[in-house]
C-alpha cells in the first residue's frame, strides 16, 4: 500500500525537475528597416521572460527598438526567453545572434546576467548591453536605473493623492532591483506624509521565476490591501501588475477613490491593458526605451556605450507618466519632488 | 482502554469536522489577534486559489482511479491557458472554456494513445506532456498573439470576464456579522459570506463536477468499470469490460477537467493567458489528490486548505503567525488522539511537531517573509507526510497493463 505513495512522490519529485529543463524557444522574428537610411547595423534584442505584449518593460525595450528603426535605419531581431529555462540556453540565444553578425546585442533583464558576461567574453569585437544588471567585460554596456528616484516622485503621488494615509506595493520578485522602487516609494510617501502605511507585498522570493506570471494572486494580494483601508496601489511587479489593476477596478476604481500606479512603461496606453486603463493614474516610467535607443545610436556612430551607464532623473531615464489627465492635479507635487532630487537636495536611497 | 470513535455517517462526520475546524479557527484568531484568518476577503481568496488546484487534483482521480498516474496535469492546464486564451478574446469566455476544456482532452488523448495503447512508461509520457504542453503554447502563442490587437508573444489579448454572483442578502450582513469578532459565530459567517461573494460560474461548476464525479465512480456501473480498470484490470477484463475503453475515457476526462483548472486561472484569476502563469498547480493538483486519499471529498479538502494558507500568506504575513498558531492546535489535537487509539510513536512524533510550532508562535514577533512564502508548501508536506499514514492508491495505479496477458 505504502508502495503506491512512494511511487506518486517520486513521480512528483521527478516532475518537478524534469518540468525545469522544458521550455526554451529560439525563434525569431527578423524585419528589414522599412525607411530612412540603412545603417547596416543590425541589432539583435532578446527579451526576457514576460516578453513583448507585457505592457511593461518589455514592451519599453521594444519601443526603443522601434525608435532606432526608424530613425537609424537598423535591422532588427527580437528573440524572447521561456520562463524556466537554464542559463545555458539564454547563452546560446544570444550565442546565436552574435554569430549571426547582430551588434548591439542587447539582453533585456537581471536574467541574461550570467549569460552576457560568458558570451561577450567570446565575442569582444561584439558590443553587448544588458538591461538592470551590472556585468563586467570591456565590450559590455551595463544598463541600470535609478528606479528609486522615479518610484520616490509616484511615492509622492500616491501620498498626495491617498485619502486613507495608507497605499499598498505590490512587488514581483523579492530581489534588490524590486526593493529599491519600494524604498523610494516608500520615501517619497513619508515626504508628503510622514505618518504614511505602506503596506508591501512580494508574489516570490527569490529565484522563483512565476512571481512575474501571477496575476491572480497579486489580484488577491491587492484586493487584502483594498480591505484594510488601502487607497492607491503601486506594482512592480511585471506581468502579475494586471491582477493589481483588476483588484482596483473590481473594488471600485476611481469612484470610490481608488487608484493604480503602473510601472515601466506608460501602462495607462498600454493596449493589453485598455480594459482596466480607468484606474491607472500615473505610471513609473523606466526609460528602457531610452536606454535601448542610446545603445543602438552608441553603435551607429561608432562610439558604443560600455560599462556601467545609469540612467537617473537628470538624464531622463526614469520619470512619471502623464497621459491620464487625472494625474494633472498632483503633477505640481511630483515635478517639485523631481527638482529636489535634480538639484541633490534629496538624495533617494535605493535600499 | 478508552477508544475515541469518529461518527460513522458521512453526512454527521463532515458537520463534526467541520464545526471543529471552525472553533479551532476561532481559538487561534482570538489568540493570535488576527481577524484576517476568517475574514470574507481571506475565504473569497481561498476558493479563487483552490478551484484551478482542486479542478486538476479532480482530473488527476479520474485518470488515476481507471490505473493511469497522471504527471501530465500540468501540462494539461497549460494547453488550457493557452485556449482559453485564443479562444477568449475573439469569441468570447463561454467558447474559451470549451476550447480549454478541448485542449486538455486532446492533451490527454494523446497521453492515453501512448500509455494506454503503447504501454509507455506513464512517469515518462507525463513528463513528455508537460514539456509538450509549454513548447506548444509557447510555439502557438507566438503566432496566435503576436500581431493580435494588445497581444505579445507570450500573452493573449484580455478576454471578457465570466458573470460571477455575489448573493449581497446572504454576503453582506454576514460579513458585518464576521467584523464583530464574536467567538465561533463571526468565523463561521465569515466562512459562509466568502461563499456568497463574488463566486465565479465556474467556481460552481467545479462544485458540481466534484459531487458529480463522486457519484459518477462511485454509484454508477460505469464508475465501477473505470475504478476496476484501475484496481485489477485483469479482472476486470476476465469479466468481460474493455479495460482499453474506460482508461481512454477516464484519462481523456481527466485532461478536460485540467484544462478547466487552466480555463479558471486565464478568465477569473485574470483575463489573460500568459506564458506561466499555471506555476506549478498542476503537481500541486496533484499532491492534492494523493492527500485526498484518490477520493473527491478529500481532493476538495486538500485543495480548500492549500488555497486558505496561499490566501492567508498573500493577504498578509502577519496571518501566518495565526497560522502556526492553528497548525500547532492541530497537530496536538490529532496527536492526543493518536495516543488515545494507542498509536504512541507517531502520536508523540506530532504532539512535538506542535509543541515546535506552539513555541515558535509564541517567542517570534514577525515571521520571516521567507517562512510565510514557503509556508503553504511546508504545509501540504506535512500533511501529505502525516495523512500518508493512512492512504491507499489504486492497487494498479502507474502499472502497465496489456490486454490478454492476464495473471
Amino acid at each position: 500500500m505504502l508502495k503506491g505513495v512512494k511511487l506518486a512522490s517520486v513521480m512528483a519529485a521527478a516532475a518537478l525537475v524534469l518540468s525545469a529543463c522544458g521550455g526554451s524557444d529560439e525563434s525569431a522574428t527578423a524585419s528589414a528597416a522599412p525607411s530612412g537610411a540603412a545603417s547596416g547595423v543590425k541589432v539583435g534584442l532578446a527579451y526576457d521572460v514576460g516578453g513583448k505584449g507585457d505592457g511593461s518593460f518589455n514592451d519599453a525595450a521594444y519601443a526603443g527598438l522601434q525608435r532606432a528603426e526608424s530613425e537609424l535605419g537598423v535591422e532588427i531581431k527580437e528573440v524572447e526567453a521561456g520562463a524556466d529555462e537554464t542559463d545555458a540556453s539564454r547563452e546560446e540565444r544570444l550565442r546565436l545572434l552574435a554569430t549571426e553578425g547582430y551588434n548591439p546585442v542587447i539582453a533585456v533583464g537581471f536574467m541574461y546576467s550570467a549569460a552576457v558576461g560568458t558570451v561577450a567574453a567570446e565575442f569582444p569585437d561584439t558590443t553587448f548591453a544588458i538591461v538592470d544588471s551590472v556585468v563586467e567585460g570591456a565590450n559590455v554596456g551595463s544598463l541600470i536605473f535609478a528606479a528609486e528616484q522615479g518610484s520616490y516622485l509616484t511615492g509622492v503621488i500616491a501620498a498626495t493623492a491617498s485619502k486613507s494615509g495608507k497605499i499598498g506595493f505590490i512587488g514581483g520578485m523579492e530581489i534588490p532591483l524590486i526593493k529599491a522602487f519600494e524604498a523610494g516609494y516608500i520615501q517619497g510617501a513619508k515626504s508628503v506624509n510622514p505618518d504614511i502605511v505602506v503596506e508591501s507585498k512580494y508574489m516570490g522570493p527569490a529565484g522563483d521565476n512565476t512571481a512575474w506570471n501571477v496575476p491572480d494572486k497579486a489580484k488577491a494580494a491587492t484586493a487584502a490591501m483594498i480591505d484594510k483601508g488601502v487607497d492607491i496601489a503601486y506594482a512592480a511587479a511585471g506581468g502579475s501588475g494586471l491582477g493589481m489593476f483588476q483588484a482596483i477596478q473590481a473594488a471600485g476604481g476611481p469612484e470610490k477613490g481608488l487608484w493604480a500606479i503602473g510601472v515601466d512603461s506608460d501602462q495607462y496606453t498600454v493596449p493589453s491593458l485598455a480594459d482596466v486603463k480607468d484606474v491607472i493614474l500615473t505610471s513609473m516610467l523606466k526609460r528602457v526605451d531610452v536606454a535601448v535607443f542610446e545603445v543602438i545610436k552608441g553603435v551607429v556612430n561608432g562610439a558604443p556605450l560600455v560599462g556601467v551607464q545609469n540612467f537617473d532623473l537628470s538624464r531622463d531615464g526614469v520619470g512619471y507618466a502623464t497621459s491620464n489627465p487625472a494625474v494633472n492635479d498632483f503633477k505640481a507635487a511630483a515635478d517639485a519632488a523631481a527638482e529636489t532630487i535634480k538639484s541633490g537636495a534629496v538624495k533617494v536611497a535605493a535600499e | 482502554m478508552a477508544r475515541i470513535t469518529l461518527p460513522q455517517a458521512k453526512f454527521v462526520r463532515i458537520l463534526f469536522f467541520l464545526l471543529i475546524g471552525v472553533t479551532t479557527l476561532s481559538l487561534a484568531r482570538t489568540f493570535a489577534d488576527s481577524g484576517d484568518l476568517s475574514s470574507t476577503g481571506t475565504f473569497g481568496a481561498a476558493i479563487g486559489l483552490a478551484v484551478p488546484i482542486g479542478l486538476a487534483g479532480l482530473g488527476g482521480i479520474w485518470s488515476e482511479r481507471s490505473g493511469v498516474a497522471n504527471i501530465g496535469l500540468e501540462g494539461m492546464m497549460i494547453l488550457g491557458t493557452f485556449g482559453a486564451g485564443w479562444a477568449g478574446w475573439q469569441w468570447g469566455p463561454w467558447v474559451a472554456i470549451a476550447a480549454a476544456v478541448t485542449y486538455g482532452a486532446l492533451g490527454a488523448l494523446i497521453f492515453a494513445i501512448v500509455t494506454v495503447s503503447f504501454g509507455v512508461d506513464q512517469i515518462i509520457a507525463g513528463t513528455a506532456i508537460n514539456i509538450l504542453g509549454l513548447g506548444l503554447t509557447q510555439f502557438l502563442a507566438k503566432l496566435a498573439f503576436e500581431n493580435a490587437p494588445g497581444g505579445g508573444q507570450t500573452q493573449s489579448p484580455p478576454v471578457s470576464a465570466l458573470p460571477s454572483f455575489t448573493i449581497t442578502e446572504i454576503s453582506e450582513p454576514l460579513s458585518a456579522l464576521q467584523k464583530e469578532g464574536i467567538f465561533f459565530i463571526s468565523d463561521a459567517a465569515g466562512l459562509l459570506s466568502g461563499l456568497f461573494y463574488q463566486v465565479s460560474i465556474i467556481t460552481l461548476i467545479a462544485i458540481a463536477l466534484f459531487i458529480l464525479t463522486a457519484f459518477i465512480l462511485w454509484k454508477t456501473s460505469f464508475g465501477l468499470r473505470v475504478r476496476s480498470a484501475g484496481e485489477n484490470p485483469w479482472a476486470a477484463e476476465s469479466l468481460g469490460v474493455s479495460v482499453y475503453k474506460y482508461k481512454y475515457i477516464a484519462v481523456t476526462i481527466s485532461g478536460a477537467l485540467a484544462g478547466l483548472a487552466g480555463a479558471y486561472l486565464a478568465i477569473v484569476g485574470t483575463n489573460v493567458y500568459r506564458e506561466g502563469q499555471t506555476a506549478g498547480r498542476g503537481y500541486i493538483g496533484l499532491a492534492t489528490m494523493i492527500f485526498g486519499n484518490w477520493r473527491p471529498g478529500g481532493t476538495a479538502a486538500g485543495a480548500t486548505i492549500f488555497g486558505y494558507i496561499n490566501a492567508l500568506q498573500l493577504r498578509d504575513e502577519s496571518n501566518i503567525g495565526g497560522l502556526t498558531l492553528l497548525g500547532a492546535i492541530i497537530l496536538i489535537g490529532i496527536a492526543v488522539l493518536m495516543v488515545a487509539r494507542g498509536m504512541r510513536g507517531t502520536g508523540a512524533a506530532l504532539g512535538l511537531l506542535g509543541a515546535a510550532l506552539m513555541s515558535a508562535f509564541l517567542f517570534t514577533t514577525k515571521m520571516p517573509t521567507e517562512v510565510a512564502l514557503v509556508a503553504p508548501y511546508v504545509t501540504t508536506l506535512l500533511v501529505l507526510a502525516t495523512a500518508s499514514q493512512s492512504l491507499r492508491p489504486p492497487a494498479a495505479d502507474g502499472v502497465i497493463y496489456r490486454r490478454g496477458e492476464s495473471h
